[in-house]
């Protein structure tokens, strides 16, 4: 718990400390009298909450009837269907950004708070599409057909069905929000400025710290709200679904279920297909462009690999204490997980940065590759503890008890019992991870040491002076990359369920 | 066959998956009457129930009730809702959202009972279940029995003309079970209702039903 504290924590407190202390080390408001007093804070805080509405809108939109199919059709091509629709959550929101700035053709409209959030839209609805998926499959269906025995299929849909799946549903849009708002890479290649983009500029551009830890001040503010309040909605269903439920189930008839096929298809080209066949479209040169960056493509591999394993292997032990807390306490537990997730990545890198740049720190840490991994491990252990506590708290105690009672000591329970039972979600959160540390950015961008580069810090610094052939090469390279695993998961565990 | 009878279940077939759960199967009712259906886990007992209730619609045969045919080869031709059922499930689906005054209000809005009139209809029928005071509480406050309560009244709530009961007692201990079965006597006899109860209780069968009815693979014995 110490170790997530300092890492995962401690960042984003410095920030909030240093937003009230000037440059000899006295107390003041004086960051704060500069922002208030300035007409452009006000832009930016509309800004900001505009992409993150918008973008959850859209997201929500997509996400919740795809995730009532999901759940309720019956159909044998549905889990193919989901992986379809999954592939957006794979793919950097900056790669999103990059196809939306090939295909709209560098126009106006690229460059827009629309574009921005419809970008964020398509890169996170999966999230609203699992959430809604996780809630019309919880109900159980006796629920819904105490309804029907007296009211109209369309009362009982509004007066039991919604406001049943309304805490996942609005959990779900909430964490979208605060995803959006705490983004760096879709405002900063479409020009967007809001909060995460400004503190970038005031750090890495102006130098000017205090004014970075000010402006960072509102984006944690807004964040941490949001994700508060979707865990206050969300609850225990967050880590834990219900047990011993009968599914519903949707039975169209055959044209209207043809319809529908046939509109989750169309998504799935429009979100899928579309944006990789215009990254095909604009590689150029490909073979030479991945030996022009190898350097950087090697470093994000090792790096990602190596942080994927260094915090799922913490995360293990983080979300089996978590996932076995029986008191109060797990409340607050979900809301540090939570807060951490939420700490947007320009505000975690200008933490790290103020926090671990100074002569004291025995390592050197700034310098050094390792400022990567912890930047990943920052912002990513919330992610392995959560997914890992989910797995722990469906695995029941009554295993573990019946070990300790044959004499077993903790450590081989552990190894022996509670590992085999929770190994799908491991492997699972590894791939999450994975994913992630492949495709960050606005921590990276600013904590790797000079000479050091990871591909999408190098396809960031390219788009300014490169061609934008090099550029779809790598970004294609950063689809491919983040894929693979996931298809050896699903093809992995899909035979290891089948055997 | 009579036709005289307040429900006719006439050669039903249905099948739920690979497995025949029901294979020419025919059941009567008369009106007020409390019937008893009997057999091992598997036998069709709950199938019948939900195909009176029309959430499952039979592949062959035909149901009638009060007159009217409900059901017929593969379709049914009066939804759920306009049967006039009165449904207690095995896990009783009392939501979990609504307070149990919300729950019985929402079936008797359903039923077209105006604003006025229902507050009257929820005591009366939270009085009836012996659960007068409860009407506030969610279900997750409610003890097992309570909820049992619960679940009844708000199957009485809307006033049905056939009560389906299934299994609604297997999860109680044998007090709260026993005191049930009389409370579910007395209603029985006050409003003369046509019900069918799932059950796997013989003890329950002798005290409350008029006829007990054994099924066995889905196809009914010869009486």
């Amino acid at each position: 718990m110490t170790l997530f504290g300092v890492v995962c924590l401690l960042p984003a407190v410095y920030m909030l400390v240093e937003s009230f202390v000037a440059s000899d080390g006295t107390l003041t408001l004086v960051n704060y009298t500069r922002l208030l007093s300035e007409a452009r804070q006000r832009e930016l805080l509309l800004n900001t909450i505009t992409l993150g509405v918008a973008a959850s809108a859209i997201a929500s939109a997509i996400g919740i009837p795809l995730g009532f199919l999901l759940a309720r059709l019956k159909l044998p091509i549905v889990a193919l269907l989901r992986i379809g629709l999954l592939v957006p959550l794979a793919i950097p929101p900056y790669v999103l950004a990059l196809v939306w700035a090939f295909a709209t053709d560098y126009s106006a409209v690229t460059y827009s708070l629309t574009g921005g959030a419809i970008v964020l839209g398509i890169g996170f609805f999966p999230l609203s599409m699992l959430a809604s998926e996780a809630g019309f499959r919880g109900i159980d269906a006796s629920l819904e057909q105490a309804g029907l025995v007296i009211a109209t299929p369309r009362r009982v849909f509004f007066s039991i069905t919604l406001p049943l799946v309304w805490p996942f549903v609005s959990a779900a849009g909430l964490l979208v929000f605060a995803l959006s708002v705490a983004e760096f890479g879709v405002p900063g290649l479409l020009r967007i400025r809001v909060f995460t983009t400004e503190v970038f500029t005031a750090f890495a551009a102006l130098y000017d710290f205090g004014r970075a830890t000010a402006l960072a001040v509102p984006l944690l503010v807004i964040t941490l709200i949001a994700a508060m309040i979707a865990r206050w909605i969300a609850g225990e269903r967050l880590l834990a679904t219900s047990a011993g439920w009968r599914p519903a189930v949707w039975c169209p008839h055959t044209v209207l279920k043809a319809a529908v096929i046939l509109w989750v298809l169309a998504v799935i080209a429009v979100v899928t297909a579309v944006p990789i066949a215009v990254l095909i479209a604009n590689a150029k040169h490909v073979i030479a462009n991945i030996i022009l960056s190898w350097s950087a493509i090697r470093t994000s591999i090792v790096l990602s690999t190596l942080g994927a394993t260094c915090i799922v292997m913490v995360g293990v032990v983080l979300g089996y204490g978590r996932g076995r807390m029986r008191s109060r306490a797990h409340i607050l537990a979900d809301l540090f997980l939570i807060a951490a997730f939420a700490v947007p990545s320009t505000v975690m890198g200008v933490g790290m940065i103020g926090l671990w740049n100074r002569p004291a720190i025995p390592i050197e840490l700034y310098a050094s590759r390792l400022a990567i991994l912890m930047a990943y491990m920052a912002r990513f252990l919330p992610v392995a503890v959560l997914i890992i506590a989910a797995s722990v708290r469906q695995t029941p105690r009554a295993l573990e008890e019946a070990a300790e009672i044959s004499g077993a000591p903790w450590a081989r329970t552990f190894a022996r019992i509670v590992i085999p039972q929770i190994r799908p979600s491991i492997v699972g959160a590894w791939i999450a991870v994975f994913i992630f540390t492949f495709g960050e950015l606005g921590t990276t961008l600013l904590v790797t040491p000079p000479g050091e580069s990871t591909l999408p810090v190098r396809v960031y610094t390219l788009i300014a002076n490169s061609h934008e052939g090099e550029i779809a090469t790598l970004a294609l390279l950063q689809v491919v990359a983040t894929v693979i695993p996931i298809c050896i998961f699903v093809l992995g565990f899909g035979r290891v369920k089948d055997a | 066959m009579s036709t005289d009878a307040f429900v006719r279940v006439i050669n039903i077939r249905k099948q739920l998956g690979d497995r025949v759960v029901l294979n020419d199967f025919s059941l009567e009712l008369n009106k007020g009457e409390f019937v008893a259906l009997l057999g091992r886990s598997g036998s069709g007992k709950t199938t019948i129930l939900r195909l009176l209730a029309g959430l499952e619609t039979p592949d062959a045969g035909e149901i009638w009730i009060a007159g009217s045919l409900v059901s017929k080869d593969g379709r049914n031709y009066v939804p759920p809702r306009l049967r006039g059922i009165g449904f207690v499930f095995q896990d009783l689906a009392l939501w979990p959202h609504m307070t149990i005054h919300q729950s019985v209000d929402f079936v008797l809005a359903a039923s077209s009972i105006p604003k006025l009139e229902r507050g009257k209809r929820i005591n009366d029928v939270l009085t009836t279940a012996r659960i007068p005071d409860l009407g506030q509480r969610y279900p997750h406050q409610l003890s097992g029995g309570e909820r049992q309560r619960a679940a009844l009244a708000r199957a009485l709530a809307p006033a049905p003309r056939v009560l389906l009961l299934d299994e609604p007692m297997s999860s109680l201990d044998a007090d709260l079970k026993s005191e049930l079965v009389s409370e579910l006597q007395t209603l029985h006899r006050t409003f003369a209702l046509t019900t069918m109860y799932v059950t796997h209780d013989v003890a329950e069968i002798s005290r409350l039903a008029d006829r007990a009815i054994q099924m066995s693979s889905g196809v009914l014995p010869p009486r």
